[in-house]
């Protein structure tokens, strides 16, 4: 037994446990290699103070075996950094600071390479280049999960070089690598690996819109496996400020870690310690937590027993500490959050809200949320190629399934609607439709109504990245299921998100997103982040209810007026009848009535003229951060508010 | 109403009511006209029918309506449609009276109905949805039906030694056979004129069934009496009828009816008028009317058996209760100890239970005894 007992390499845990970091199924594994790969880069262009642009190609080797190459126009890695960044697990830059990042542990692009390494044996290829004048750095690494250690196998284990000009062309052509080679500097990893290529919800489609719409400042040039080429533009170059690295506020930090610091501080005095080891601690207020907790400001860290340590930690809960910086955390900000989902999400109303930044744990964080109402489901804008791909592709076992699966915002009752519009029964496979069943499918998704079966769409960010999976688990989901719609005029059942033509995008911003695994899937509901999602997503829903009173008093006066109109020509009849008027009296009794209909229904006309008394008055009623869309003679007027 | 009016093809003499009735119809239509002009919205002012608005006149010992009203305007989203209906109806009444025609008011009904110009809707979806209009506009226009051209099928039934004639026919009420005079809907003296009577006295009773029983045992012949009865809750042509009978020929009224609150309410209905037809009441209450029987201590008197009893349910205890607290009754001391004698007694009685005695018990025993007892409610 002792014999057998040995340790354990992080790389072993992590390749047979695969799916704690997001490896769990083929279609999951593409996905989750390409977002490390962009977060990563994007993570270091924003670092380097580059607007990023980005480069990803998925590319088709063999049956369920992809190509994935992410390029960036980053500052590119040092040379002796490369085999460790991509070849050793938990190895990294971000885990140790309290800075906003996308990447936190240092496992997520290594994890990728091992995966691609475990299912197809490629080595995973790394370009890199820090100037223009040297040379770029090439790479073929591997491994070695039993020591978790790179292991370089080009260049007799050293990497080798590619030099500029037409020779380095060559050479890249040769090992199968592409390089936008018009690039200063940048890097690009490519990795061999099995998976699954699929369109719609969880797809790396969407992963690729969704970073779009909070990261306005990003440009992807996409190249899926079919060869379809898609760029994202962006709609800024303005970079957002950079975090700033904090150390942790002294509010929610724990006993246990407490003492741990204690221990740990080179610091010679507690006040030292305090202000040194902590944000907003300024010698004053270490001078009232020490007074608080009966220390000497002057006594060793080191000397600090249990109990003092404990006293200290009760001086600090009741201790008024001012809140952590807010300069670590770059939120989005309302009006990119506007401009964002308006570029992506078609809508007729927009709002934003940004929160102050909040403490869990001593970690600032900062909640966002943006709201778009109105506009088509995304199965109404889907064209009959698209719709027949994607059924071919489709693995539901029926077409109901895949209606649901596929698409946003239909649920079970809209799926019936348009299975039963389309005549087409609900067990149908979807790969086995005729062309004429899929363009009676295509008509029926164009006509039905969906807005009533739709539920909302929530975009889950986590320091602008989009999290795909889990969304049950996750605080965000559970806060706008717990936020109560019905009081913002929208239909939601019970422990349920509610229905209508709505998107909602909400984004954590933190110094340290809780996570609730390593694969970055779903956030951990700390009852202070929960807090401030329900009070951002009140914000926007407010404003929501304020544009859905108005349109609906501009509906109801609107089918008042109908209801008038109806009766009218009954009444001016029997009075003409009864009068005995010719033709002539009776039009003008008529006309007459309808004058006072319409003043009468006065509102509904609101719809109808548009100018700029209106903007203001629209203003005035909605405050800042809304945007409204307005379609007139086909062509869109925009009222951008605040 | 893309209907033709045959106006030009025959002349019609209009009497002096129907010229007041066409004036006051057209004071509707002027309103909307005058509205219209000024950029106001019209309204018709209906006087409600409700207990609310019903007040019991204590020196004439009639219910008459109050004043009241209720508006309705055509710019109100629940009301639009019934002002429309209502202005349809009087549209509907002018060409009637035009034509010099008369129709029931399911005729009318289909006279107005149509499809509602590029909609799918009905100006009337059903009857019921018309009939209280043509009551509001009676109201409204202080018009009496017939004065509208409009009547309601014949219900009741009258036999008698009393001669009158009806549309120009005389009618010799004795030679009836086993169905009777068919009371029409309207009698006013235009139509229906007295000729020759007998009579000393009206039996009327609840239904059908015991006006055969009188009938076939010739109970009118003996008695020297009109027998009448009004399927139930008797309609207005009945109770006109009966009105003209009490007052023109001075007949007393006995009222034969059900021991049960229904039966209460309509020796109520005949005595002092209805909450809904209150406007009418002066032409067909009669206040000298009386209740012969059921009552409730006939059960005891008559020595009935257990086996006629129909026990009380909810809803006849707490219409007993509502009609023991309208104030005609709720100042009499008679009635107040039956209903509380029935309410006491658990159950109710039906006219029919006396056959339980013996085939003719009522006609050849109870009323008889009733009669020359001389005790009835008022």
């Amino acid at each position: 037994m002792a014999a057998s007992q040995r340790d354990i390499s992080v790389s072993e845990f992590f390749a047979k446990n695969r799916h704690l970091l997001g490896f769990d199924n083929p279609r999951k594994a593409l996905l989750t290699a390409v977002k490390e790969a962009v977060d990563n880069s994007l993570d270091a262009c924003e670092e380097a103070g580059i607007v990023p642009e980005l480069w990803v190609h998925i590319e088709t080797t063999a049956p369920n075996r992809f190509k994935v190459g992410v390029q960036d126009n980053g500052p590119g890695i040092v040379r002796k950094q490369i085999p460790l960044i991509f070849g050793k697990l938990l190895y990294g830059s971000k885990f140790h600071r309290l800075r906003m990042s996308r990447g936190q542990q240092g496992i997520g692009i290594s994890a990728a390479g091992m995966y691609g390494m475990l299912t197809t044996g490629k080595p995973v290829k790394i370009v890199s280049k820090i100037s223009p004048r040297k040379p770029a750095h090439y790479f073929e690494i591997q491994i070695d999960t039993k020591r978790n250690q790179p292991e370089i196998i080009n260049g007799k284990g050293e990497g080798e070089d590619i030099p500029a000009g037409e020779k380095g062309a060559r050479y890249i052509a040769d090992h199968g690598i592409e390089w936008v080679s018009e690039l200063n500097s940048g890097t690009r990893v490519t990795i061999e690996l099995e998976g699954r290529f699929m369109r719609g919800r969880g797809s790396v489609d969407e992963y690729l819109e969704q970073t779009a719409i909070a990261n306005p400042h990003v440009t992807i040039h996409y190249v899926d496996p079919d060869g379809t080429q898609t760029t994202f533009e962006r709609s800024t170059t303005q970079l957002p400020p950079e975090p700033q690295e904090i150390k942790p506020h002294p509010y929610g930090i724990e006993l246990g870690r407490l003492v741990t610091m204690l221990k740990d501080t080179p610091a010679t005095t507690i006040s030292q310690f305090l202000t040194t080891s902590f944000s907003r601690v300024s010698p004053s207020v270490a001078q009232k937590l020490c007074e608080a907790g009966k220390i000497s400001t002057r006594s060793s860290p080191k000397r600090i027993g249990r109990h003092e340590a404990e006293a200290l930690f009760q001086a600090i809960q009741t201790t008024k500490i001012s809140a952590p910086a807010t300069d670590c955390i770059s939120p989005i900000g309302e009006a990119l959050i506007l401009k964002g989902l308006h570029h992506q999400v078609p809508g007729e109303f927009y709002s934003a809200a940004t929160r102050p930044p909040a403490v869990y744990r001593g970690n600032p964080f900062l909640i966002e949320v943006g709201l778009a109402f109105g506009g088509a489901s995304p199965a109404q804008k889907v064209s009959l190629d698209t719709l027949t791909e994607l059924l071919s592709e489709s693995d539901s076992r029926s077409v109901r399934q895949f209606l649901m699966t596929t698409f946003d915002g239909i649920g079970p009752t809209g799926a019936e609607k348009i299975l039963s519009e389309a005549k087409l029964g609900p067990r149908q496979t979807p790969g086995k439709l005729s062309k004429e069943e899929i363009t009676q499918l295509h008509a029926a998704m164009k006509n039905v109504n969906l807005t009533e079966g739709q539920t909302m769409q929530v975009l889950r960010y986590a320091n602008r990245v989009p999290l795909l999976f889990q969304s049950a688990a996750c605080a965000i989901t559970q806060a706008v299921i717990g936020t109560n719609w019905r009081s913002y005029g929208l239909t939601q059942s019970r422990g349920q998100l509610p229905t209508g033509p709505i998107t909602v995008m909400v984004h954590m911003a933190s110094v340290w997103v809780p996570f609730t695994s390593e694969s970055k899937e779903a956030i951990a509901s700390y009852p202070e982040i929960m807090k401030d999602l329900r009070l951002a997503l009140q914000a926007v829903g407010r404003k929501l209810s304020i544009y859905l009173n108005r349109r609906n008093r501009v509906k109801q006066e609107g089918e008042r007026r109908e209801i008038f109109l109806r009766y009218l020509g009954e009444v001016a009849t029997a009075v003409a009848s009864i009068k005995d008027y010719s033709e002539r009296p009776k039009k003008d009794l008529y006309n007459r009535l309808l004058e006072v209909a319409k003043r009468k229904t006065s509102e509904a006309d609101l719809l109808l003229e548009s100018g700029s008394a209106k903007i203001e008055s629209a203003a005035e009623e909605f405050g800042e951060n809304v945007l409204i869309v307005e379609e007139q003679d086909g062509q869109e007027n925009e009222q951008s508010l605040g | 109403m893309a209907r033709k009016t045959n106006k030009a093809s025959d002349k019609v003499t209009l009497t002096v009511k129907d010229k007041k009735t066409l004036g006051s119809i057209r004071g509707m239509a002027d309103e909307v006209v005058q509205s219209a002009e000024r950029g106001r919205a019209p309204h018709v002012d209906i006087p409600s029918r409700s207990l609310s608005n019903v007040r019991f006149n204590q020196s004439k010992r009639i219910i008459e309506m109050g004043s009241g009203s209720s508006r309705r305007e055509l710019f109100n989203l629940s009301q639009a449609r019934s002002y429309m209906q209502t202005l349809l109806v009087g549209s509907g009444c002018k060409q009637l009276i035009e034509q010099g025609k008369t129709t029931s008011i399911r005729g009318l009904f289909y006279l107005l109905k149509h499809t509602i110009e590029g909609t799918r809707e009905e100006t009337f979806d059903t009857q019921s949805e018309c009939d209280p209009v043509i009551e509001d506009v009676e109201v409204a226009l202080d018009a009496m039906r017939e004065e509208l051209h409009l009547y309601a099928k014949n219900a009741g039934a009258m036999v008698g030694p009393i001669t009158l004639v009806d549309s120009g026919d005389e009618i010799d009420c004795a030679r009836m056979g086993s169905g009777g005079y068919s009371i029409p809907s309207i009698v006013e003296p235009e139509i229906v004129q007295f000729k020759k009577n007998t009579a000393k006295f009206i039996l009327h009773v609840e239904k059908d069934t015991v006006w055969r029983r009188f009938n076939e045992d010739k109970f009118w012949k003996q008695h020297n009496c009109i027998l009448t009865h009004g399927g139930g809750q008797p309609p207005r042509g009945v109770r006109r009828m009966l009105h003209r009978l009490h007052h023109e020929l001075n007949l007393p009224v006995y009222c034969l009816l059900d021991n049960d609150p229904w039966g209460y309410y309509i020796y109520s209905v005949i005595k002092q008028g209805s909450i809904n037809l209150a406007y009418e009441s002066r032409r067909m209450a009669i206040p000298h009317a009386r209740f012969l029987g059921l009552r409730s201590n006939d059960y005891e008197r008559c020595q009935l058996t257990p086996s006629v009893q129909i026990k009380l349910n909810d809803q006849d205890i707490k219409r007993a209760r509502q009609i023991a607290s309208y104030p005609w009754f709720a100042n009499k001391k008679p009635w107040q100890k039956e209903i509380d004698l029935m309410l006491k007694n658990g159950f109710k009685l039906e006219v029919e239970a006396l056959i339980s005695k013996d085939i003719s018990y009522v006609t050849e025993e109870f009323v008889p005894a009733r009669l020359t007892e001389g005790v009835f409610l008022d």
